[in-house]
């Protein structure tokens, strides 16, 4: 029972760590990032590939976040100057193609099989318990880390700006500054979060393969954003919690009903998710505790 | 040369399929201001109906119609209870709600219809050989249902009088709003005008490949590359631009590989915004 709450408690903080970047983007600056697991992906397959190498997993994991967030740059360069759902589009079709690079380039990744056998971390402090513990206290440091940053963001002067960007980018450029320039930036700072969050994930998992960085990952983290709160570290906090229920749940449900095959399981949980994305903007686009107000 | 001629001819078909699932991008991008990321899914439910139907009648073209419909039904069910309520909000709304529809959609289809590939039952043809080059038959005659669906869907935007209506819209809402046009009956008519052209795109899908849950979503990139280089808004542009890229596509497959396709369309959409950010045939104000 422990080590199952502490699995879930480690897969929780992956997840934390990709709403908070999403947050950061989305909530915070107005970018609709829709390919959000595209750069996740890119931080598992680099700390995978940079383990099998045989680096320390110190420099590994930094390398992933920085790719991640040095994938995100030309994209935003690109299309962050255009209007907003221009974005949007772009970074969907970079998720699904970075999804068809690792399947394709088997020479690096093994293609669809995956790749197997990535060493778990603290392994020298005993397998099992304790070193399960060691990476929860580490993803754990990791995302105080990035709330704390986040929050000293929202009162910098860089913060102002961002937030000004999200409620009003012409009065932004009226003001002669470039809103381009600034949410480059924050993608990039948003990517370097779902990079280490990929490198956690990996190690943590053992096993990652193309078909777990499917969209649906990403839009799991709007709903997650969303049901919470956007805009808030507390609603995506209080989002992931959500979300994960929600998957835990339909695993445990498929134990209740064993007649629901697992295809047809995965085919209730996208239509969750649909659903649960068209009544949120609908209605409750200020998430669980928030007002109806209207975004 | 020969081979490039035949891809190129490939190219063409499955380019009008490209064109087709544009054109429903940049009519919804166009009159109601969003991109529907949805689009690839009414495809799905569009091969789906017209398999069924098919193999109801017997007939390929009542399926064919069956799909159309279907699709149209969807659009307008898809207007009605979540698009209709979102006018007024941010595109992020709509976007992310179409992102939901899209979902809902495959997940009822993988319910239904299970995650199987399935295909049309369709005679095998000996091809034709013109001047040495190969032309599947079947090719001919989806290039034909294709072009006819253009013809009706361009005859609807420019001879009638709902058609000179949505164009107005798309060009100015609150100009068509004051000259009296009912808001309402244009979007449901766009609707029901996109949803009919993608439940044939993917009845032609289905045909020419296999039908599967996720097809229509594999062709949404695609799509979205070709409205956006054709100038978003411009149903011609939508056209030509999905035949380019059906052509480069399949052009390009014997040197990027088969998996490569759907990037190919991902390298063209950013080189299109970041050299021409309007497309070949729209205006700047729709880019910024």
């Amino acid at each position: 029972m422990e080590a199952y709450l502490i699995a879930i408690a480690i897969v929780s903080a992956v997840y934390v760590l990709l709403a908070l970047g999403l947050t950061l983007q989305y909530g915070m600056t107005g970018i609709i990032n829709f390919g959000h697991v595209g750069f996740f992906a890119v931080g598992a397959y680099a700390a995978a590939l940079l383990a099998e190498q045989g680096w320390h997993p110190l420099p590994a994991f930094l390398a992933a976040g920085v790719l991640a967030a040095a994938a995100a740059w030309p994209l935003g360069m690109v299309s962050l100057r255009l209007r907003e759902d221009y974005f949007a589009i772009v970074s969907l079709g970079f998720s699904e193609v970075v999804r068809l690079v690792v399947t394709s380039e088997k020479w690096l990744t093994k293609g669809v099989q995956g790749i197997p056998g990535i060493p778990k971390l603290f392994t020298g402090l005993g397998v099992g318990l304790p070193n399960s513990l060691a990476v929860l206290a580490v993803l754990l440091l990791v995302n105080g880390l990035a709330i704390y940053a986040m929050r000293r963001i929202v009162r910098s002067p860089f913060g102002r700006m961002i937030e000004a960007i999200r409620d009003n980018e012409d009065a932004v450029k009226a003001l002669g500054k470039d809103p381009a320039r600034f949410k480059v930036q924050v993608l990039m700072l948003g990517a370097l979060l779902a990079g280490f969050a990929g490198a956690f994930y990996a190690h943590y998992i053992g096993y990652i393969s193309p078909d777990q960085f499917v969209p649906l990952v990403t839009f799991q983290i709007w709903m997650a954003i969303i049901m919470g709160g956007v805009g808030r570290v507390s609603g995506a906090l209080a989002g992931t919690l959500i979300l994960m229920l929600f998957l835990e749940g339909s695993r445990f449900l498929r134990d209740v009903l064993p007649f629901i095959s697992e295809v047809e399981m995965a085919s209730v949980r996208l239509g969750i998710v649909g659903l649960a994305l068209i009544l949120f903007t609908l209605y409750r686009p200020g998430g669980i505790m928030g007002e109806a107000r209207r975004t | 040369m020969i081979s490039f001629a035949e891809l190129a001819l490939n190219g063409i078909v499955s380019g009008l399929v490209i064109g087709l699932a544009a054109l429903a991008v940049t009519l919804v991008f166009g009159i109601a201001r969003f991109a529907n990321a949805a689009t690839g899914d009414v495809m799905t439910l569009g091969a789906y109906a017209a398999l069924s139907g098919a193999g109801l009648t017997g007939s390929l073209v009542l399926g064919g119609l069956f799909g159309a419909a279907a699709g149209a039904v969807v659009g307008l069910i898809g207007y009605w209870l979540v698009f209709r309520k979102l006018g007024g909000r941010s595109s992020v709304a709509a976007l992310l709600a179409s992102i939901g529809v899209a979902f809902m959609i495959r997940a009822v289809m993988g319910v239904a219809f299970g995650h199987g590939q399935k295909v049309f039952p369709m005679p095998m043809v000996r091809p034709w050989r013109i001047l040495d080059i190969r032309v599947h038959p079947n090719d001919v005659n989806l290039c034909a249902v294709v072009l006819v669906t253009l013809a009706i869907v361009f005859a609807i935007l420019h001879l009638t009088p709902i058609g000179r209506q949505m164009r107005a819209v798309a060009d100015d809402p609150s100009l068509a709003r004051v000259s009296g046009i009912s808001p309402q009956k244009v979007m449901m008519a766009l609707w029901a005008l996109a949803g009919a052209v993608s439940g044939v795109a993917g009845t032609v899908v289905g045909i020419k490949t296999v039908v599967s849950p996720e097809m229509g979503w594999e062709l949404l990139l695609p799509a979205f590359a070709a409205a956006i280089l054709g100038g978003i808004g411009h149903a011609g542009g939508a056209i030509v631009a999905g035949i380019a890229l059906g052509i480069v596509q399949e052009v390009a497959t014997p040197f990027v590989g088969f998996t490569y396709k759907i990037a190919l369309s991902f390298v063209v959409l950013l080189a299109v915004l970041l050299v021409r950010p309007k497309g070949l045939f729209g205006t700047v104000a729709g880019a910024r």
